[in-house]
């Protein structure tokens, strides 16, 4: 027999009031005043009768009652029938998600981390599935629920605790939003009613949620987060920050963002570059983030290293920097007029990519492989159109001026078609009727105050059918319903056709102010104009610095070397350091620094997790002791229920009150007749 | 000094029967009838300032009462004559305290002391003394003093019909305090349980003797007091300190009589050395013989008095 509320069995010691009353009642009913005590001396109550109880039947029955009461109240039941829950029900997946990233790398917090897996390991049952995910920037697996199932039952801990072993903590950020819904997704292959994701971090503040809002958790899922204890230190990061794209070279200010720690108790740093001597003092209250211009890098040296020291933490102290080198853009002009005829399409064109610091422009007459981009707008030879459509179908991207009738067969030779009429629209003029603002292209004018080109006149422009075979998009249409603007795809290159040029003649778009920008976003979205980036983050793929040649050999900072195809991009970033990217002659240094967000080491608050719709479960086991006790405390509560044992005691209660009742009456009326008979 | 007095006499008024009349004027005025004479001697003999009449004088009479101013005027003797009547101041001390409240009979101790201490003014008015009351608990309650006037009598009354409600009882105190309100030399009747520590009681007592009082201690007790007849061991309360005690009756009866009659052997040593009377009564006594010994002890000391003069004129 148990008890569902085994506190009220206390009750029962309220017998000790029957017993004591039977004990003392005597002396307290036969009580007389009297005129003085002065002669008088008390008598100590002999102890025999002291201990003597009176009606001990009556005591018996009183005491029954208050026991049978106690006992009723406690709710005892019979816990016989409790049926085992099913082993369907037992069977669970759990999924091991464990924090790689940079801020693991405090002093002691990966052991903890290891500890804690194997911990769960450790209690898992034969009937448990089992993956462990590694999370950094993105989730990682390192066993899968197959591996699990594969291995003997005696030995799936231990190889998965030795694969656990094996790694260690990288220098990523933290995306810990993309691991958790990775984890969950896992779940959707199986109908388990179990799933639980069990995330081993250190939580701190700078880690990212993205994705969780509005995520739909697999039904069942429960997210246990076991937080590492990570000791409260100063912390403090930095990361230079990438220069605008018109500063180039040495001598120009180099910005650094530092961020303090929220729980950190300094706000006194230094930044150094790495071998000199001289350092800059700066202040930052703890949980600000500043930006501060640094001293000026020694000279003479491509790549370097920014130190931050006063902290407590060493592992982010370091940013690397890299001198921005000078871009050279090669665009191929064909048929766009003379330098200095404002009659002509050139006149306009060199006016509007004018060279910058970082940027260097280069008009060529000629085609050659290593053009970014092409502006056409004559007629090109036979011969000339395989090359230039070779040169398209590499990933390039040309602009493609209809100027009449005569352009048909260009069109159609850069396109792959047989034949494509280009015919002069009539009328007065034209305006663009519709502009598909969604396009890259036209995406930087999707506002009210930039979005109005109808003021730009269209003199003549041409009309031309595009065949249904073309993988084509109308970026802008006249208001006569013709294309304007059209991007087709060749290959994995493009052409944008363009039916009216900006010559005066033909419209008023070369003194729009809209023609500046619109050619500025053309030869970036072609990613020939694009600025190059010296600055990256661990995890960040690295655009190839050089496009041209056989390979790129890259060298990451701890000497191992890689080759790629030109073009490719570099993706291994899992070191802070300098990266050389090198062809032949050329060579191009990468800085590649830990996230910012990094040092950001606070711990953040579960609750941010809760808001987030995160389905989170029991934080440490003995919360989840507790879920277990309030479980079985449930299945009592519904036994009791069913059962109902107290009405029977209440009811025996009630009949041995009863009992006593009439005893008591009966010794009562005793009593008076033998009092009145003394 | 007598041991306790009997508790019923034939032929006088049983005091059970007395008690249920509930006017104390009237029950004082039933135990005086039959004692209409004064038995007691005056301390001022033939003496008194209330004039009643002046009349020729006869040869042969007493020539101390001519009244020699209006011989002097008139030329012709006459007597000048007096109402003899004031020539006793009586003060009633009477204990007004919570214990004088206990009764094993219909009626408590207070009920009987004040109705003899009214018996008492009654009796003392209507042979003209004077009659003053003090009623005491820890100290003097109420204060009238000694007249013999009209409406006296009835305020008196009035004084004594008041409940006990006194949380202790203190003898000395109140004696010092009739010492210095009562100036007059006269008799002084103190009607009490004694049921209070003695203490400082003999040199109280001596300063009324100094101050030419006479006193008449009268000492009242329940029955059940002096025989400590309770059936079984139980908690007794002190009805003026409220404290509990558990007695077994049985074991300690004996060193209660004995405890309490030392306590009354001193009381009673006291005003034997000081020449007092003591009397103790309980209070199933009928009243008319306890009144009856008073003046009988009255008596006594009349020819105690008179035997000690002749002694002196010897």
């Amino acid at each position: 027999m148990k008890f569902l509320s085994p506190w009220f069995l206390l009750g029962a010691l309220a017998v000790a009031g029957p017993i004591l009353f039977h004990l003392i009642r005597r002396a307290a009913r036969e009580r007389t005043t009297f005129s003085s005590l002065l002669f008088l001396s008390p008598t100590p109550p002999k102890a025999v009768r002291r201990r003597k109880l009176e009606h001990l039947w009556l005591l018996l029955l009183r005491c029954f009652c208050l026991s049978l009461l106690a006992v009723g109240f406690a709710r005892p039941f019979f816990a016989h029938d409790i049926t085992p829950p099913s082993a369907a029900a037992q069977e669970r997946r759990l999924v091991l998600l464990v924090d790689t990233s940079a801020s693991m790398r405090r002093k002691g917090l990966w052991d903890k981390a290891l500890s804690v897996a194997s911990r769960y390991l450790d209690k898992t049952t034969p009937s448990d599935q089992v993956a462990i995910l590694t999370f950094d920037q993105q989730p990682r697996t390192l066993v899968s629920f197959a591996d699990w199932s594969a291995w003997s039952q005696d030995q799936r801990a231990v190889l998965a605790r030795q694969r656990l072993a094996a790694i260690s903590t990288g220098w990523m950020g933290t995306q810990l939003g993309l691991a958790l819904t990775g984890a969950a997704e896992l779940f959707r292959e199986n109908s388990v009613a179990r799933r639980e994701i069990v995330l081993i971090t250190d939580l701190q503040e700078g880690a990212k949620l993205d994705g969780l809002q509005g995520y739909q958790w697999p039904a069942g899922t429960r997210v246990t987060v076991e937080r590492l204890p990570a000791k409260s230190q100063s912390n403090a990061g930095l990361e230079i920050l990438e220069p605008p794209a018109a500063v180039a070279g040495v001598g120009d200010e180099v910005h650094v963002r530092v961020a303090n720690s929220s729980d950190s108790r300094k706000e006194k740093f230094h930044l150094r570059w790495r071998g000199t001597n001289e350092q800059m003092e700066i202040y930052l209250a703890p949980g600000q983030v500043r930006t501060f211009t640094a001293l000026k890098p020694p000279a003479g040296v491509q790549g370097n290293a920014l130190e931050l020291s006063g902290d407590d933490l060493d592992y982010d102290n370091v940013s690397y920097y890299v001198v921005p080198e000078l871009q050279h853009v090669k665009i191929c002009c064909q048929g766009l007029g003379a330098t200095n005829d404002p009659a002509g399409m050139f006149y306009y064109l060199q006016r509007v990519f004018p060279a910058t610091p970082r940027r260097q422009i280069e008009f060529m007459s000629q085609l050659e492989q290593q053009d970014a981009f092409a502006v056409i707008s004559t007629n090109l030879a036979p011969q000339e159109i395989a090359a230039w459509r070779a040169w398209l179908e590499k990933g390039k991207t040309a602009l493609l001026v209809l100027t009449g009738a005569e352009s048909g067969p260009t069109l159609a030779g850069l396109l792959g078609l047989p034949e494509a009429q280009v015919t002069e629209a009539g009328g007065e003029y034209g305006l663009l009727g519709s502009i598909d603002f969604q396009h890259p292209i036209f995406a930087p004018f999707d506002d009210p105050r930039f979005s109005d080109f109808s003021q730009i006149h269209f003199w003549k422009h041409r009309r031309w059918e595009i065949p249904a075979s073309l993988k084509a998009r109308v970026l802008a249409r006249f208001d006569d319903g013709s294309p304007a603007l059209t991007q087709i795809q060749v290959q994995s290159g493009n052409l944008l056709v363009l039916a009216s040029g900006w010559n005066p003649a033909d419209s008023q778009l070369a003194v729009s102010s809209k023609f500046p920008p619109l050619l500025e976003t053309m030869l970036d979205w072609s990613g020939a104009g694009a600025p190059v980036r010296f600055q990256y983050r661990t995890g960040d793929a690295i655009a190839s610095p050089i496009v041209s040649g056989a390979a790129v050999r890259w060298q990451k900072p701890d000497g191992k070397e890689i080759t790629l195809a030109a073009g490719a991009p570099f993706t291994e970033t899992d070191t802070p350091g300098i990266y050389r990217a090198s062809a032949g002659d050329r060579e191009r240094f990468i800085a590649v620094h830990l996230p910012l967000d990094e040092s950001r080491t606070a711990p953040m608050s579960q609750d941010d997790l809760a808001r987030l719709g995160v389905p989170l479960g029991q934080d440490n086991e003995q919360s989840a002791a507790l879920a277990r006790v309030r479980q079985q405390h449930l299945q009592d509560a519904e036994l009791e229920n069913r059962q109902k044992l107290w009405r029977w005691l209440i009811v025996a209660a009630l009949a041995v009150t009863f009992g006593e009742i009439v005893l008591s009456g009966w010794l009562a009326r005793q009593v008076t007749k033998t009092e009145a008979i003394s | 000094m007598p041991d306790v007095l009997p508790a019923k006499e034939a032929g006088f008024v049983d005091p059970k029967a007395l008690m249920a009349i509930r006017n104390l004027e009237l029950r004082a005025r039933v135990i005086v009838e039959g004692f209409w004479s004064g038995l007691h001697r005056s301390p001022y003999h033939g003496f008194s300032v209330e004039f009643t009449e002046y009349r020729p004088y006869s040869q042969g009479e007493d020539t101390r009462y001519l009244d020699w101013r209006l011989y002097a005027r008139s030329d012709r003797f006459y007597l000048k004559k007096f109402e003899d009547e004031t020539n006793l101041r009586c003060y009633l001390l009477v204990d007004h305290s919570r214990s004088m409240s206990y009764r094993s009979l219909t009626y408590s101790k207070s009920d009987y002391a004040r109705t003899f201490a009214a018996t008492l003014a009654w009796f003392l008015n209507a042979q003209g003394d004077a009659v003053g009351l003090f009623s005491f608990d820890e100290r003097v309650r109420d204060y009238l003093p000694a007249r013999h006037r009209h409406g006296h009598l009835r305020q008196l009354m009035l004084a004594l019909e008041r409940e006990p409600a006194g949380r202790a009882t203190n003898l000395t105190e109140p004696l010092r305090r009739v010492a210095e309100l009562a100036r007059k030399r006269g008799l002084i009747v103190m009607i009490s349980d004694l049921l209070a520590p003695v203490g400082e009681l003999e040199s109280h007592l001596a300063r009324l003797t100094a101050a030419g009082h006479e006193l008449v201690v009268f000492q009242v007790l329940d029955p059940n007091e002096l025989a400590f007849n309770f059936p079984a061991a139980m908690l007794f309360q002190d009805v003026e300190s409220e404290k509990d005690l558990y007695i077994d009756p049985e074991s300690v009866r004996a060193s209660y009589q004995r405890r309490l009659r030392e306590h009354g052997e001193g009381v009673e040593a006291v005003c034997r050395k000081l020449g007092f009377a003591f009397h103790r009564v309980l209070t199933d006594r009928p009243l008319d013989l306890t009144l009856h010994d008073f003046l009988r002890s009255r008596v006594r000391r009349g020819r105690m008095i008179r035997r000690r003069q002749q002694r002196v004129s010897k």
